[in-house]
């Protein structure tokens, strides 16, 4: 913490915030998969960060895939070429969407020629980061429980032109039918914001 | 640039956050939550929104109760949805475990809800209230419910897995899919997962903690962290905290630790454990789950905040225990909570719950200690062996969770009604609309034929259109009038075809209100006289010829249509301005003097009777023995029978709107002559009037010079404006139509109270034979009168009738020759045809009556309908009824012209025979009319005319007919007049033994019986009864020994005399039959002589 607070008066350049972001999502998705059960809770461990206890994943397989994804976003938000990132949580027996975490990405496409950092304090973004987890961490209030064994699939939604990727396949967007769709909190970087928000399936409620 | 960030961040956490501020207050939910009703809920902060919750509360609470459908449990489901969602802390405030409840307890012993799923959650909702969920499952499964469904035993299964009962809850999936629940691939796939997370437990157990695995393998296998756990001291040397760890602690934890494992009553029973092998699960050692039928209640669960309830004086707690707990000093944490650096902007988390809406007094359960499951088992045993009845709605009033007042229940039914009934009428009105679209279209088409016609037509005959036009703008006729005039010449062309369109349209058109709009508003009136003048005036120049649209563009349909009530109201005005027009007619006369619309009475028939029994009984049918003073309607008819000089009861004789509407038609033609227009103006001015005076008081004054001067007036033109007024009443003020009649009767009660009071003999003859009271009884007219052939109703006045005068009645016109009798109100004459001068012993009675009632006519017509067969030459057989507006004359047919007072007063002594023969007569009469319950009130020997027998030299030997009687001036039709006891009121308790023999109490009938004695009386000893009382026996003053056959007269005068409270019929017939007896040939024989004596010393000098 004392490291970054240091590096904070430098202020935000486009790949400091790249790598903000990615790594942003990296603890996003892995406090989601925790948080709806989608692993079992033993495979996690606890760590610090963002003022926070998060839980990651212990499980290899899944780490070695999330810092693939990690690794390909922060290329991307470099390039400034990506602008969704999705969660999406599929029951595992009829593939049927159940939940679908949306994270829309605005780059300011302007940075990549600046030279000079932005300002805005590392402290201040990480504040903004530690709602937006934190609020995830709270949607159980409102979230449906997830009764059967679920999977969770990643789409990136990135501009047209890009090349897909080895190990990348197109995808549908995997929206749910009749869902109930909320906005959580966003952050920016000043380079990229990123909006989130959650839909789930909506039960037959009066 | 940072301000802008901020700026941005406040404002996604202003659109966000209730949610997660209170996250703590919101209880996650297993088909989640809608973010809008969560939002809401936790804003709740504002009343208005608390407000808008009850509501929605209120809603369903009536919706329960007044739920008409097939599916109840909707409602329920619906109910308990939104409650869930709506009160998002549950808790107290959301009620949802009573809602549950109730929902189980309504919904009771519904078979046909059994495998549905909405009912089987209902309940699994209801267990998680419960104590002891377990204990409801195995009910539910004992009674079948929901057994077919997968969610039973997924729900069982969770249950008791999460208590460590993993073979139990493997047996529950095995039960449940052997029954193939549905959805069974549901089923089978959390069956698989439990078996993996058992598994998968069992060897992380078996891998960690191998010492352990025979002792607590289970209970490590699924830590179930028990919340509010007992956490008091346990063991008497060494006091040791109970440990109740969960996870990574456990590992760490020794082998003393205890595990609070929470076993019902059932499960207790549970063998020691074993390790769950998956392959021998089918083992045969592996117990089968059987139903267990419900063996003992459910413990009770310990609620919160509740106290046991004890004896009041031995609570009280000690003081100084409540201070001890205050001085144990708690052991600081040894971590520090982390503390957010912006934490010091937000003070505190604000509250959530408004403690306003925290009612602490209300809603305490009743037998708090008792388990919900049990409360609802309870319920289904006592419904079994219920015994009470409940005579009132309580269904109802404790349907839902709250209690609904039997007020809130009515008025739910009340609006009920008025919500179908509004409906009901804006189909109506609807319907009404396309019609007269329709129909619109339809003249549109034909009036643009016809104004090509007419063009033409004017063009061949300009002059003719001159005269008639100009008068039409310059009296200023209401629109319609004019285009009827304008249609008239088209129709003088012999075509009339539309214009009958156009008649038939109206009455139940909105064209109409154009014209209503012109009689409330005079300036529309003028604006569419002066429109009509200059339409005269183009019609006139022909140029350019008249758009035929114009006359429809003052048809403004939008401002028809936009007030209904004006377009309705204007309805009623065509109407009733239009009758004037129909009075013309001869034939057809109204009685214009009634105020009271005859709808009034009627309209107790369409009014929803107000009893307590009908609503808040409901279906039990409590039958009420007696009319029931809080019932509105019987309130009103009992008015009605106690009723007072109560106006206006004569009837409008004319259907009016078939009379209205073919009356108009014929008289068409007529109104091409403008002087009639002059008077259809004229009486839309009365009209204006009358609708001012209405508004000042709707109570209709009931004077008789009201009645008089309207009465005599009718011929005038003036006359047209009571007949206005009639109408105006009728049709103008249906709004208020029942506060109108209600006022009336008020007045009448009040009028009728105060006679009561101060009752003198005048008064009460006044009360009991006036005009009002009869037109009362008589209005509408019964149909019996209205319909019979012999009624005539006739225009005009009554005409005068005196003695040596022609009369004309009906077609035929008569002499009068003779009167009978005359008094302020009745007379009665004697007449021949005027054709026939020649005077005959036969003739025709006229009886006249200075009112409009014809009340001798619905008598008679009465007798014959009671008397049937029995109805005879003793009454008038043969009389017509002519009812004027200011009076009304029978005529009796084949009368003898002589009465029993003729031969009273010609001779001196009449024969033994004729007296028993008249006497026999008389009370043969007098009991026929009493088994018509009819009281004739007055008899006397001058309202008997003689009969053919006495009269008729050649009638045959019977002794029947030797009586008529035709007047009934003051008689009482007990069916109509019942609660009539006032027998002092007669003419006849006015003379001397009237006033002896006639107490207050006596019936009607007796009044009569004192009538027949006097008769024998006079007839036996020339001169009036004269009666006094022995050993309270009431004797006649004369010695009755003297006469012939005194045995007989003694005994007819002690029986009529001494007959009070005693059934008439059967004395006069005991009597009649008592005289027959004594007819033998011998008797008849001298009774031929006696008669010929009679009509040779009496008859035939009185001839002369």
């Amino acid at each position: 913490m004392a490291k970054q607070l240091g590096r904070d008066q430098q202020g935000i350049t486009l790949r400091g915030s790249a790598e903000i972001v990615a790594e942003f999502f990296s603890y996003g998705i892995n406090s989601i998969l925790y948080q709806r059960g989608i692993y079992p809770p033993e495979t996690f461990t606890r760590i610090q960060k963002y003022g926070l206890t998060l839980l990651v994943t212990t499980d290899p397989e899944l780490k070695n895939y999330l810092n693939n994804v990690v690794e390909q976003m922060k290329e991307w938000l470099y390039k400034c070429i990506v602008q969704r990132l999705v969660v999406v949580i599929s029951s595992i027996e009829n593939n049927e969407v159940l939940e679908r975490w949306q994270f829309d990405i605005e780059c300011d496409k302007t940075a990549k020629g600046e030279s000079a950092p932005r300002e805005k304090s590392q402290k201040a973004i990480q504040d903004e980061i530690r709602s937006v987890i934190r609020q995830i961490t709270a949607t159980v209030t409102f979230l449906p429980l997830l009764e059967t064994a679920c999977a969770f699939d990643l789409l990136i939604y990135t501009d047209k032109d890009l090349a897909v990727p080895e190990k990348w396949e197109e995808s549908g967007p995997q929206f749910i039918a009749n869902s109930e769709e909320v906005r959580l909190r966003s952050f920016t970087t000043t380079i990229h914001k990123v909006n989130s928000m959650v839909a789930y399936k909506k039960d037959s409620f009066p | 640039m940072q301000v802008e960030f901020k700026g941005e961040a406040v404002m996604s956490q202003d659109c966000n956050d209730e949610w997660e501020l209170s996250k703590e207050n919101v209880q996650p939910l297993r088909q989640g939550r809608v973010m809008s009703t969560l939002q809401e809920a936790l804003a709740q902060q504002e009343t208005s929104i608390h407000t808008a919750v009850q509501l929605k509360k209120q809603e369903f609470e009536s919706e329960i109760r007044f739920y008409s459908g097939d599916d109840p449990l909707d409602v329920w489901d619906r109910y308990i949805k939104w409650t869930e969602q709506t009160f998002p802390q549950g808790g107290k405030e959301s009620n949802l475990a009573a809602i549950l409840e109730r929902a189980v307890k309504a919904l009771n012993e519904q078979q046909r809800y059994y495998k549905d799923p909405r009912y089987l959650n209902l309940w699994l909702k209801f267990g998680n209230c419960c104590n002891e969920p377990l204990d409801l499952y195995s009910y539910l499964h004992s009674q079948e419910i929901g057994t077919t469904l997968a969610l039973l035993y997924i729900t069982w299964a969770e249950v008791l897995e999460a208590r460590g009962s993993f073979k139990k809850a493997d047996l529950i999936f095995q039960e449940g899919l052997q029954r193939k629940a549905e959805p069974l691939d549901k089923l089978q796939s959390h069956h698989r997962q439990f078996q993996t997370r058992v598994s998968r437990q069992t060897l992380l157990g078996l891998e960690e903690s191998p010492d352990e695995k025979d002792t607590d393998l289970l209970g490590a296998a699924e830590p179930q962290r028990s919340s509010l756990a007992d956490l008091k001291g346990r063991g008497k040397k060494k006091v040791r905290a109970p440990i109740s760890r969960v996870g990574d602690a456990l590992k760490a934890a020794n082998q003393n630790r205890s595990f609070q494992t929470l076993t019902s009553q059932q499960l207790s029973n549970n063998p020691g454990f074993a390790v769950f092998d998956e392959n021998s699960a089918s083992g045969p050692e592996i117990p089968v789950l059987t139903p267990q039928p419900w063996t003992a209640p459910p413990a009770p669960r310990a609620k919160e905040n509740e106290l046991s309830a004890g004896p009041w004086n031995s609570g009280r707690r000690p003081r100084n225990s409540a201070n001890s707990g205050i001085e144990v000093p708690y052991p600081l944490p040894s971590f520090t909570p982390y503390v957010e650096e912006s934490a010091q902007q937000q003070v505190m988390t604000p509250c959530k719950i408004e403690p306003s809406i925290n009612c602490v007094l209300s809603a305490r359960k009743p037998e708090k200690e008792e388990d919900p499951l049990q409360r609802v088992q309870n319920h289904q045993q006592d419904t079994q062996e219920k015994k009470e009845v409940v005579m009132y709605c309580k269904d109802k009033v404790y349907a839902g969770v709250e209690e609904f007042s039997l007020e809130e229940i009515r008025a739910e039914i009340y609006r009920k009604k008025a919500k179908k009934k509004t409906e009901e009428e804006m189909q109506a009105i609807a319907q009404k609309k396309e019609e007269i679209q329709r129909k619109i279209e339809e003249l549109e088409k034909k009036l643009k034929k016809k104004e090509d016609d007419k063009q033409q037509q004017l063009r061949e005959q300009p002059t003719e259109i001159t005269e008639a036009l100009p008068p039409l703008g310059l009296q200023g006729f209401t629109f319609s009038s004019a285009t009827e005039a304008g249609e008239k010449q088209p129709q003088l062309q012999s075509e009339s075809q539309v214009f009958e369109d156009t008649q038939l349209h109206k009455p139940s058109c909105s064209e109409d209100t154009q014209r209503g709009n012109v009689f409330l508003d005079s300036e529309d009136e003028q604006e569419e006289q002066r429109d009509e003048a200059s339409l005269g005036k183009e019609d006139v120049r022909l140029l350019p010829p008249p758009d035929p649209a114009t006359f429809f563009a003052i048809f403004d349909e939008s401002s028809t249509l936009a007030n209904q009530n004006i377009s309705c109201s204007a309805d009623h005005t065509q109407k009733s301005a239009r009758r004037p027009l129909a009075v013309r007619k001869p034939s057809d006369s109204l009685t214009a003097k009634e105020s009271i619309p005859p709808e009034a009475c009627d309209e107790l028939n369409g009014i929803e009777p107000l009893t307590e029994d009908a609503i808040v009984t409901g279906s039990y049918k409590n039958k009420t023995l007696c009319a029931n003073p809080e019932d509105t309607c019987d309130f009103v008819r009992a008015a009605h029978l106690a009723s007072t000089p109560f106006h206006g009861v004569v009837a409008q004789r004319v259907p009016a709107p078939a009379f209205s509407q073919s009356a108009l038609k014929e008289d068409c033609p007529e109104s091409k002559n403008a002087p009639l227009h002059q008077e259809t103006l004229v009486c839309e001015g009365a009209y204006n009037e009358a609708l001012c005076v209405n508004k000042l008081s709707p109570i209709m004054e009931a004077s008789l010079e009201d009645t008089r001067s309207s009465g005599g007036s009718v011929s005038s033109g003036s006359s047209l404006s009571s007949v206005t007024q009639v109408s105006t009443i009728k049709y103008l003020r249906i709004p208020e139509k029942l506060e109108l009649a209600q006022s009336l009767h008020a007045e009448m009660v009040t009028d009728s109270g105060g006679i009561g009071e101060n009752i003198t003999g005048d008064d009460v003859t006044q009360f009991l034979w006036s005009a009002e009271q009869r037109k009362k009884l008589l209005d509408p007219l019964p149909e019996s009168v209205t319909a019979s052939p012999d009624f005539h109703l006739e225009t005009g006045a009554l005409p005068v009738m005196e003695v040596e005068k022609d009369v004309e009645l009906g077609n035929e016109t008569y002499c009068i020759k003779w009167k009978y009798w005359t008094n302020e109100e009745y007379k009665m004459f004697f007449a021949i045809p005027a054709n026939f001068p020649q005077l005959d012993a036969k003739g025709f009675a006229i009886k006249v009556y200075s009112q409009p009632v014809p009340w001798d006519f619905y008598i008679t017509l009465q007798l014959q309908e009671r008397l049937n067969t029995e109805f005879d030459q003793s009454f008038s057989e043969n009389c017509s009824c002519y009812l004027y507006q200011d009076g009304c004359a029978i005529l009796h047919r084949d009368i003898n012209r002589f009465t029993l007072g003729d031969v009273i007063r010609g001779c001196k002594s009449i024969t033994e025979e004729v007296i028993l023969l008249v006497v026999y007569n008389l009370l043969g009469v007098v009991e026929k009319l009493h088994k018509a319950e009819i009281v004739h009130g007055d008899l006397s020997p001058e309202v008997f005319f003689l009969g053919d027998r006495i009269c008729d030299p050649f009638a045959n030997d019977e002794m029947t007919r030797a009586l008529k009687i035709v007047d009934f001036s003051h008689s009482l039709d007990l069916r109509l007049q019942s609660r009539v006891n006032l027998p002092n009121s007669f003419p006849i308790s006015q003379t001397p033994h009237g006033k002896q023999l006639l107490v207050k109490s006596s019936l009607p009938y007796q009044v009569d019986l004192v009538g027949i004695a006097d008769i024998v009386h006079l007839m036996l000893f020339g001169d009036h009864v004269q009666v006094y009382q022995e050993n309270s026996i009431w004797k006649i003053s004369q010695n009755v020994s003297k006469t012939v056959d005194s045995d007989f007269w003694s005994k007819l005068f002690g029986r009529i005399l001494n007959a009070d409270g005693k059934s008439t019929v059967p004395l006069l017939r005991e009597l009649r039959e008592e005289i027959n007896d004594m007819f033998d040939s011998c008797f008849h024989e001298r009774l031929c002589e006696s008669l010929a004596a009679l009509g040779e010393t009496f008859l035939l000098e009185n001839f002369l």
